[in-house]
Protein backbone atom coordinates (compact mmCIF):
# COMPACT_ATOMS: atom_id res chain seq x y z
CA UNK A 1 0.00 0.00 0.00
CA UNK A 2 1.81 3.27 -1.24
CA UNK A 3 2.13 5.81 1.91
CA UNK A 4 1.82 9.22 0.22
CA UNK A 5 -0.04 11.87 1.41
CA UNK A 6 0.28 15.05 -1.39
CA UNK A 7 -0.79 17.61 1.19
CA UNK A 8 2.16 17.22 3.40
CA UNK A 9 4.85 18.21 -0.32
CA UNK A 10 2.63 21.19 -0.59
CA UNK A 11 3.15 22.89 2.47
CA UNK A 12 6.46 24.47 1.10
CA UNK A 13 4.14 25.98 -2.06
CA UNK A 14 1.44 27.14 0.20
CA UNK A 15 3.92 29.10 2.22
CA UNK A 16 5.23 30.37 -0.87
CA UNK A 17 1.89 31.31 -2.60
CA UNK A 18 0.99 32.92 1.24
CA UNK A 19 4.05 35.15 0.95
CA UNK A 20 3.34 35.89 -2.81
CA UNK A 21 0.07 37.00 -1.84
CA UNK A 22 0.93 39.34 0.58
CA UNK A 23 3.03 41.06 -1.52
CA UNK A 24 0.37 41.54 -4.15
CA UNK A 25 -1.92 42.65 -1.12
CA UNK A 26 0.91 45.28 -0.40
CA UNK A 27 1.24 46.76 -3.91
CA UNK A 28 -3.18 46.23 -4.66
CA UNK A 29 -4.95 45.60 -1.72
CA UNK A 30 -3.41 46.26 2.08
CA UNK A 31 -7.07 45.49 3.36
CA UNK A 32 -7.06 41.75 2.26
CA UNK A 33 -4.55 40.57 5.02
CA UNK A 34 -4.98 41.13 8.95
CA UNK A 35 -2.41 39.99 10.68
CA UNK A 36 -4.39 38.77 13.71
CA UNK A 37 -7.26 36.97 11.26
CA UNK A 38 -3.81 35.51 9.35
CA UNK A 39 -2.65 34.50 12.70
CA UNK A 40 -5.86 32.37 13.56
CA UNK A 41 -6.10 31.43 10.15
CA UNK A 42 -2.62 29.67 10.08
CA UNK A 43 -2.86 28.30 13.61
CA UNK A 44 -6.45 26.82 12.43
CA UNK A 45 -4.43 25.01 9.85
CA UNK A 46 -1.69 23.48 12.08
CA UNK A 47 -4.40 22.33 14.74
CA UNK A 48 -5.80 20.68 11.93
CA UNK A 49 -2.67 19.00 10.91
CA UNK A 50 -2.35 17.85 14.50
CA UNK A 51 -5.70 16.95 15.02
CA UNK A 52 -6.10 14.52 11.83
CA UNK A 53 -3.13 13.40 12.76
CA UNK A 54 -4.31 12.12 16.42
CA UNK A 55 -8.13 11.58 15.41
CA UNK A 56 -7.86 10.05 11.90
CA UNK A 57 -7.12 6.91 12.99
CA UNK A 58 -10.74 6.04 13.49
CA UNK A 59 -11.94 7.07 10.33
CA UNK A 60 -9.16 4.65 8.69
CA UNK A 61 -9.88 1.93 10.57
CA UNK A 62 -13.82 2.41 9.66
CA UNK A 63 -12.80 3.10 5.72
CA UNK A 64 -10.61 -0.81 5.84
CA UNK A 65 -13.38 -2.18 7.68
CA UNK A 66 -15.76 -1.35 4.97
CA UNK A 67 -13.54 -2.04 1.85
CA UNK A 68 -13.45 -5.85 2.97
CA UNK A 69 -17.29 -5.18 1.74
CA UNK A 70 -16.10 -4.01 -1.26
CA UNK A 71 -17.98 -5.24 -4.52
CA UNK A 72 -15.45 -4.56 -6.97
CA UNK A 73 -11.73 -5.73 -6.57
CA UNK A 74 -9.17 -4.15 -7.94
CA UNK A 75 -6.55 -6.83 -6.52
CA UNK A 76 -3.54 -6.77 -5.13
CA UNK A 77 -1.87 -4.12 -6.73
CA UNK A 78 -5.08 -2.09 -6.88
CA UNK A 79 -2.61 1.70 -7.38
CA UNK A 80 -1.39 -0.57 -10.66
CA UNK A 81 -4.95 -0.07 -12.51
CA UNK A 82 -4.28 3.46 -14.06
CA UNK A 83 -8.01 4.31 -15.15
CA UNK A 84 -9.27 3.69 -11.49
CA UNK A 85 -7.37 7.42 -10.27
CA UNK A 86 -8.67 9.58 -12.91
CA UNK A 87 -12.68 7.77 -12.29
CA UNK A 88 -11.69 7.67 -8.28
CA UNK A 89 -10.69 11.19 -8.37
CA UNK A 90 -14.17 12.44 -10.08
CA UNK A 91 -16.36 10.00 -7.92
CA UNK A 92 -14.42 11.70 -4.74
CA UNK A 93 -15.08 14.86 -5.67
CA UNK A 94 -18.52 14.26 -6.46
CA UNK A 95 -18.52 12.98 -2.50
CA UNK A 96 -16.74 16.18 -1.65
CA UNK A 97 -19.90 18.29 -2.83
CA UNK A 98 -22.23 16.39 -0.96
CA UNK A 99 -20.29 16.03 2.87
CA UNK A 100 -19.41 19.89 2.15
CA UNK A 101 -23.43 20.78 1.20
CA UNK A 102 -23.75 18.88 4.90
CA UNK A 103 -21.23 20.62 6.46
CA UNK A 104 -23.56 23.53 5.95
CA UNK A 105 -26.59 22.25 5.76
CA UNK A 106 -26.53 20.28 8.87
CA UNK A 107 -26.10 22.03 12.31
CA UNK A 108 -23.92 18.92 13.47
CA UNK A 109 -21.57 19.52 10.80
CA UNK A 110 -21.64 23.07 10.59
CA UNK A 111 -20.30 23.01 14.09
CA UNK A 112 -17.02 21.51 12.33
CA UNK A 113 -16.78 22.95 9.48
CA UNK A 114 -17.78 26.89 10.20
CA UNK A 115 -13.97 27.19 11.15
CA UNK A 116 -13.44 27.01 7.82
CA UNK A 117 -15.74 30.29 7.24
CA UNK A 118 -15.17 32.05 9.96
CA UNK A 119 -12.65 35.16 9.06
CA UNK A 120 -13.57 37.68 7.30
CA UNK A 121 -10.95 38.10 4.89
CA UNK A 122 -10.95 36.07 1.76
CA UNK A 123 -7.36 35.06 0.95
CA UNK A 124 -4.49 32.03 1.25
CA UNK A 125 -4.75 32.11 4.12
CA UNK A 126 -8.46 31.26 4.65
CA UNK A 127 -7.74 27.97 2.94
CA UNK A 128 -5.26 26.89 5.39
CA UNK A 129 -8.41 27.33 8.13
CA UNK A 130 -9.10 23.78 8.18
CA UNK A 131 -11.43 22.56 11.30
CA UNK A 132 -10.43 20.38 14.41
CA UNK A 133 -12.81 18.72 14.94
CA UNK A 134 -14.49 17.03 12.20
CA UNK A 135 -13.39 13.75 12.98
CA UNK A 136 -16.53 14.31 15.39
CA UNK A 137 -19.02 14.34 12.46
CA UNK A 138 -20.30 11.57 10.47
CA UNK A 139 -18.45 13.21 7.30
CA UNK A 140 -16.50 9.77 6.60
CA UNK A 141 -19.64 8.22 6.14
CA UNK A 142 -19.86 9.85 2.74
CA UNK A 143 -16.79 8.25 1.51
CA UNK A 144 -18.03 4.56 2.12
CA UNK A 145 -19.96 4.10 -1.04
CA UNK A 146 -16.51 4.71 -2.92
CA UNK A 147 -14.68 2.25 -0.71
CA UNK A 148 -17.69 -0.06 -1.14
CA UNK A 149 -17.70 0.30 -4.90
CA UNK A 150 -13.67 -1.43 -4.48
CA UNK A 151 -11.36 2.44 -4.32
CA UNK A 152 -9.06 1.23 -1.29
CA UNK A 153 -9.38 3.76 1.16
CA UNK A 154 -5.64 5.20 0.56
CA UNK A 155 -6.27 5.80 -2.96
CA UNK A 156 -9.65 7.92 -1.37
CA UNK A 157 -7.42 9.96 0.84
CA UNK A 158 -4.64 10.42 -2.45
CA UNK A 159 -7.30 11.27 -4.04
CA UNK A 160 -8.53 13.90 -1.47
CA UNK A 161 -5.01 15.31 -0.53
CA UNK A 162 -5.10 16.47 -4.67
CA UNK A 163 -8.48 17.56 -4.27
CA UNK A 164 -7.58 19.75 -0.99
CA UNK A 165 -4.38 21.34 -3.22
CA UNK A 166 -6.78 22.32 -5.70
CA UNK A 167 -8.96 24.45 -3.49
CA UNK A 168 -5.93 26.10 -2.44
CA UNK A 169 -5.32 28.71 -5.23
CA UNK A 170 -8.87 29.55 -5.43
CA UNK A 171 -9.43 30.67 -2.04
CA UNK A 172 -8.18 34.55 -3.33
CA UNK A 173 -9.17 37.93 -5.02
CA UNK A 174 -6.29 38.29 -6.62
CA UNK A 175 -8.15 36.78 -9.77
CA UNK A 176 -11.00 38.01 -11.26
CA UNK A 177 -12.15 35.72 -13.41
CA UNK A 178 -11.14 32.79 -15.36
CA UNK A 179 -11.26 31.99 -19.12
CA UNK A 180 -14.83 31.01 -19.99
CA UNK A 181 -14.34 27.40 -20.92
CA UNK A 182 -12.52 26.94 -17.31
CA UNK A 183 -15.43 28.90 -15.55
CA UNK A 184 -17.57 26.30 -16.61
CA UNK A 185 -16.09 23.51 -15.62
CA UNK A 186 -14.17 23.96 -13.20
CA UNK A 187 -14.40 25.46 -9.42
CA UNK A 188 -12.69 29.22 -9.57
CA UNK A 189 -11.96 32.25 -7.34
CA UNK A 190 -14.77 33.70 -8.79
CA UNK A 191 -16.99 30.70 -7.55
CA UNK A 192 -15.48 30.08 -4.11
CA UNK A 193 -16.15 33.70 -3.15
CA UNK A 194 -19.17 33.47 -4.04
CA UNK A 195 -19.49 30.31 -1.10
CA UNK A 196 -17.58 32.17 1.17
CA UNK A 197 -19.54 35.48 0.97
CA UNK A 198 -22.31 35.91 2.97
CA UNK A 199 -24.57 38.38 1.10
CA UNK A 200 -28.25 37.47 1.06
CA UNK A 201 -27.88 36.01 -2.67
CA UNK A 202 -24.83 34.11 -2.11
CA UNK A 203 -25.86 31.88 1.03
CA UNK A 204 -25.60 28.18 0.86
CA UNK A 205 -24.17 27.95 -2.96
CA UNK A 206 -21.31 26.70 -4.83
CA UNK A 207 -20.10 23.70 -2.76
CA UNK A 208 -17.98 22.07 -5.39
CA UNK A 209 -14.24 21.41 -4.70
CA UNK A 210 -12.79 20.58 -7.83
CA UNK A 211 -15.39 20.34 -10.83
CA UNK A 212 -18.22 23.10 -10.50
CA UNK A 213 -20.26 20.68 -12.55
CA UNK A 214 -21.94 19.33 -9.47
CA UNK A 215 -23.55 22.59 -8.99
CA UNK A 216 -24.97 23.09 -11.78
CA UNK A 217 -26.41 19.45 -11.57
CA UNK A 218 -27.99 19.69 -8.25
CA UNK A 219 -28.86 23.33 -8.70
CA UNK A 220 -26.41 25.10 -5.86
CA UNK A 221 -24.50 27.28 -8.61
CA UNK A 222 -24.72 31.23 -8.40
CA UNK A 223 -22.99 33.43 -10.58
CA UNK A 224 -20.53 35.92 -8.78
CA UNK A 225 -22.24 39.71 -9.90
CA UNK A 226 -19.96 42.42 -10.35
CA UNK A 227 -21.93 44.92 -9.07
CA UNK A 228 -22.32 43.95 -5.35
CA UNK A 229 -18.98 44.28 -3.10
CA UNK A 230 -18.76 40.67 -1.54
CA UNK A 231 -18.68 40.46 2.49
CA UNK A 232 -17.43 37.18 4.30
CA UNK A 233 -17.25 35.53 6.71
CA UNK A 234 -20.52 33.98 8.95
CA UNK A 235 -23.98 35.89 9.59
CA UNK A 236 -22.85 35.98 12.95
CA UNK A 237 -19.20 37.74 12.91
CA UNK A 238 -17.30 35.99 15.58
CA UNK A 239 -15.87 39.32 16.57
CA UNK A 240 -12.84 37.49 18.49
CA UNK A 241 -9.73 36.59 17.45
CA UNK A 242 -9.39 34.16 20.18
CA UNK A 243 -8.26 30.76 18.75
CA UNK A 244 -10.04 28.61 20.84
CA UNK A 245 -13.40 30.22 20.52
CA UNK A 246 -12.93 30.22 16.94
CA UNK A 247 -12.64 26.40 17.11
CA UNK A 248 -15.20 25.10 19.45
CA UNK A 249 -17.84 28.53 19.73
CA UNK A 250 -20.72 26.80 17.22
CA UNK A 251 -20.49 23.26 19.41
CA UNK A 252 -20.44 25.34 22.28
CA UNK A 253 -23.58 26.88 20.98
CA UNK A 254 -25.27 23.76 19.65
CA UNK A 255 -25.04 21.89 22.83
CA UNK A 256 -26.01 25.07 24.82
CA UNK A 257 -29.29 25.26 22.45
CA UNK A 258 -29.83 21.24 22.65
CA UNK A 259 -29.50 21.69 26.62
CA UNK A 260 -31.95 24.33 26.47
CA UNK A 261 -34.37 23.40 23.82
CA UNK A 262 -37.82 21.30 24.78
CA UNK A 263 -37.16 17.36 24.53
CA UNK A 264 -39.48 16.76 21.05
CA UNK A 265 -37.31 19.68 19.32
CA UNK A 266 -33.73 18.81 20.90
CA UNK A 267 -32.48 16.59 18.27
CA UNK A 268 -33.51 19.29 15.25
CA UNK A 269 -30.81 21.45 17.36
CA UNK A 270 -28.12 18.96 15.83
CA UNK A 271 -29.61 18.11 12.62
CA UNK A 272 -31.57 21.15 11.06
CA UNK A 273 -29.87 23.79 9.06
CA UNK A 274 -28.08 26.14 10.82
CA UNK A 275 -30.11 29.13 12.15
CA UNK A 276 -32.97 27.23 12.63
CA UNK A 277 -34.45 27.44 15.85
CA UNK A 278 -38.23 25.79 17.89
CA UNK A 279 -39.63 29.37 18.26
CA UNK A 280 -38.66 30.72 14.76
CA UNK A 281 -36.61 33.50 16.91
CA UNK A 282 -33.57 33.20 14.33
CA UNK A 283 -32.94 33.36 10.71
CA UNK A 284 -32.14 30.23 8.67
CA UNK A 285 -29.82 31.06 4.98
CA UNK A 286 -33.24 30.70 2.93
CA UNK A 287 -35.12 32.99 5.61
CA UNK A 288 -32.27 35.62 4.94
CA UNK A 289 -32.85 35.20 1.16
CA UNK A 290 -36.09 35.62 1.39
CA UNK A 291 -36.61 38.62 3.16
CA UNK A 292 -33.45 40.18 0.67
CA UNK A 293 -35.52 39.14 -2.15
CA UNK A 294 -38.74 40.84 -0.72
CA UNK A 295 -36.54 43.94 -0.59
CA UNK A 296 -34.13 44.54 -3.57
CA UNK A 297 -37.29 45.76 -5.40
CA UNK A 298 -36.84 49.26 -4.07
CA UNK A 299 -32.92 49.17 -3.45
CA UNK A 300 -30.53 50.62 -5.79
CA UNK A 301 -27.72 48.23 -6.47
CA UNK A 302 -24.28 49.69 -4.86
CA UNK A 303 -21.16 50.52 -6.82
CA UNK A 304 -18.45 47.84 -8.20
CA UNK A 305 -15.74 47.45 -5.36
CA UNK A 306 -14.49 44.00 -5.81
CA UNK A 307 -10.30 44.24 -5.19
CA UNK A 308 -10.68 41.31 -7.93
CA UNK A 309 -11.85 44.36 -10.30
CA UNK A 310 -8.42 45.40 -10.84
CA UNK A 311 -7.23 41.54 -11.24
CA UNK A 312 -8.64 40.58 -14.68
CA UNK A 313 -7.21 37.65 -16.07
CA UNK A 314 -10.11 36.57 -18.51
CA UNK A 315 -11.67 39.92 -20.02
CA UNK A 316 -15.20 40.22 -18.42
CA UNK A 317 -17.12 39.76 -21.35
CA UNK A 318 -15.44 36.60 -21.83
CA UNK A 319 -16.53 35.16 -18.30
CA UNK A 320 -20.18 34.26 -16.82
CA UNK B 1 16.29 10.32 20.86
CA UNK B 2 14.10 10.70 17.31
CA UNK B 3 11.33 13.03 17.20
CA UNK B 4 8.17 11.57 15.91
CA UNK B 5 7.43 13.41 12.74
CA UNK B 6 4.37 15.05 13.60
CA UNK B 7 5.95 16.86 16.19
CA UNK B 8 8.85 18.19 13.45
CA UNK B 9 6.45 19.08 10.78
CA UNK B 10 3.85 21.16 13.61
CA UNK B 11 7.20 22.26 14.51
CA UNK B 12 8.58 23.78 10.95
CA UNK B 13 4.60 24.62 10.27
CA UNK B 14 4.60 26.76 13.91
CA UNK B 15 7.62 28.80 12.56
CA UNK B 16 6.13 29.26 8.93
CA UNK B 17 2.63 30.79 10.57
CA UNK B 18 4.75 33.37 12.88
CA UNK B 19 7.03 34.33 9.98
CA UNK B 20 4.36 34.78 7.95
CA UNK B 21 1.80 36.90 10.60
CA UNK B 22 4.78 38.94 11.26
CA UNK B 23 5.65 39.30 7.79
CA UNK B 24 1.64 40.72 7.56
CA UNK B 25 2.73 43.21 10.45
CA UNK B 26 5.77 43.96 9.15
CA UNK B 27 4.13 45.15 5.75
CA UNK B 28 1.45 47.32 7.66
CA UNK B 29 -1.09 45.33 5.92
CA UNK B 30 -4.71 45.80 7.46
CA UNK B 31 -5.39 49.40 7.89
CA UNK B 32 -8.35 50.51 10.66
CA UNK B 33 -11.29 51.80 8.69
CA UNK B 34 -13.42 54.13 10.85
CA UNK B 35 -16.81 54.59 11.73
CA UNK B 36 -16.62 58.13 11.70
CA UNK B 37 -19.61 59.05 9.84
CA UNK B 38 -23.40 58.14 9.39
CA UNK B 39 -22.83 56.68 5.78
CA UNK B 40 -19.99 54.30 7.46
CA UNK B 41 -22.07 52.95 9.98
CA UNK B 42 -25.17 52.75 7.47
CA UNK B 43 -22.61 50.30 5.41
CA UNK B 44 -21.68 48.51 8.52
CA UNK B 45 -25.32 48.24 10.00
CA UNK B 46 -26.35 46.82 6.56
CA UNK B 47 -23.57 43.94 6.42
CA UNK B 48 -24.37 43.13 9.61
CA UNK B 49 -27.71 42.61 9.51
CA UNK B 50 -29.43 42.91 5.89
CA UNK B 51 -31.75 45.46 5.49
CA UNK B 52 -31.29 47.32 8.59
CA UNK B 53 -31.64 50.87 8.34
CA UNK B 54 -30.93 53.72 11.00
CA UNK B 55 -32.96 56.22 11.81
CA UNK B 56 -30.40 56.95 15.10
CA UNK B 57 -26.55 56.64 14.85
CA UNK B 58 -24.04 57.10 17.67
CA UNK B 59 -20.41 57.42 16.46
CA UNK B 60 -17.59 56.81 18.72
CA UNK B 61 -15.19 59.61 19.12
CA UNK B 62 -12.92 57.85 17.88
CA UNK B 63 -14.41 55.97 15.35
CA UNK B 64 -13.40 52.65 16.81
CA UNK B 65 -17.32 51.58 17.39
CA UNK B 66 -21.09 52.88 16.95
CA UNK B 67 -24.49 52.15 17.77
CA UNK B 68 -27.48 52.30 15.39
CA UNK B 69 -31.21 52.23 15.98
CA UNK B 70 -33.81 51.40 13.08
CA UNK B 71 -37.54 52.53 12.69
CA UNK B 72 -38.47 49.26 14.69
CA UNK B 73 -36.77 50.40 17.34
CA UNK B 74 -33.87 47.70 17.52
CA UNK B 75 -30.12 49.14 18.20
CA UNK B 76 -27.06 47.68 16.99
CA UNK B 77 -23.58 48.24 18.25
CA UNK B 78 -21.09 48.05 15.88
CA UNK B 79 -17.29 47.46 16.79
CA UNK B 80 -14.14 47.38 14.72
CA UNK B 81 -12.94 44.30 14.83
CA UNK B 82 -9.65 43.84 13.18
CA UNK B 83 -9.90 45.59 9.90
CA UNK B 84 -13.61 44.69 9.47
CA UNK B 85 -16.11 45.30 11.79
CA UNK B 86 -18.60 43.03 13.70
CA UNK B 87 -21.87 43.86 14.96
CA UNK B 88 -25.12 42.54 17.27
CA UNK B 89 -28.48 43.61 17.65
CA UNK B 90 -29.10 43.88 21.23
CA UNK B 91 -31.32 41.91 22.65
CA UNK B 92 -32.71 40.98 26.46
CA UNK B 93 -28.84 39.93 27.86
CA UNK B 94 -27.60 43.77 26.80
CA UNK B 95 -26.90 46.21 29.59
CA UNK B 96 -25.64 49.42 29.22
CA UNK B 97 -23.16 52.26 31.29
CA UNK B 98 -22.11 55.33 31.53
CA UNK B 99 -18.38 55.88 31.42
CA UNK B 100 -16.29 58.55 31.75
CA UNK B 101 -12.57 59.39 31.39
CA UNK B 102 -10.47 62.42 31.13
CA UNK B 103 -13.16 64.32 29.64
CA UNK B 104 -14.80 61.78 27.72
CA UNK B 105 -18.34 60.70 28.31
CA UNK B 106 -19.56 57.60 26.73
CA UNK B 107 -21.57 54.37 26.79
CA UNK B 108 -20.58 50.85 27.75
CA UNK B 109 -22.31 48.20 26.07
CA UNK B 110 -22.24 45.00 27.16
CA UNK B 111 -24.04 42.81 24.48
CA UNK B 112 -24.80 39.57 26.73
CA UNK B 113 -21.96 37.30 25.12
CA UNK B 114 -18.82 37.34 27.03
CA UNK B 115 -16.71 36.61 24.01
CA UNK B 116 -17.78 39.45 21.93
CA UNK B 117 -16.52 42.13 24.48
CA UNK B 118 -18.10 44.53 26.17
CA UNK B 119 -18.01 48.29 23.58
CA UNK B 120 -17.20 51.47 24.46
CA UNK B 121 -18.82 54.52 22.28
CA UNK B 122 -17.80 57.84 23.38
CA UNK B 123 -20.64 59.93 22.39
CA UNK B 124 -22.26 63.25 24.23
CA UNK B 125 -25.21 61.41 23.85
CA UNK B 126 -24.39 59.06 26.41
CA UNK B 127 -27.06 58.88 28.39
CA UNK B 128 -30.01 58.60 25.81
CA UNK B 129 -28.39 55.70 24.47
CA UNK B 130 -27.82 54.04 27.41
CA UNK B 131 -31.53 54.14 28.53
CA UNK B 132 -32.52 53.15 25.34
CA UNK B 133 -30.65 50.20 25.84
CA UNK B 134 -31.26 48.98 28.84
CA UNK B 135 -35.03 49.76 27.84
CA UNK B 136 -34.34 47.03 25.45
CA UNK B 137 -33.95 44.66 27.85
CA UNK B 138 -36.87 45.58 30.44
CA UNK B 139 -39.07 45.46 27.57
CA UNK B 140 -37.97 41.96 26.32
CA UNK B 141 -38.29 40.71 30.15
CA UNK B 142 -41.94 41.91 30.42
Amino acid sequence: MPDFNPTQYAVPLFVVAVLAEMIWAKLRAPDAYEPKDTLVSLSFGLGSTIAGGLLGGFALALMLSAYEWRVVDFGPEWWAVWWAWPLCFVLDDLKYYWVHRAGHRIRWMWAAHVNHHSSQHYNLSTALRQSWTGAFTFGVLFAVPLVLLGFHPAMIAICGGFNLIYQFWIHTEAIKRMPRWFEAVMNTPSHHRVHHAINPRYLDRNYAGVFIIWDRMFGTFEPEVDDEPTRYGIVKQLGSFNLLWSVFHEWLGMLADIWRAPWQHKISYLLREPGWSHDGSRETSEMIRAHWQSRVGQAVAPQATSVADRNPIADSREAF
Amino acid sequence: MELPPLLIQSAVSLAAILALAGLAWWLKLGGAPALDCAEAVRRAAADTQDGFNPVAIACDSQGKSALARDAKGQIMVIKRHGNRFAGRVLGPEAQAHIWRDRGITGVQVDCGEARFGTVFIGTPDANTWADAINRVSVRTDA
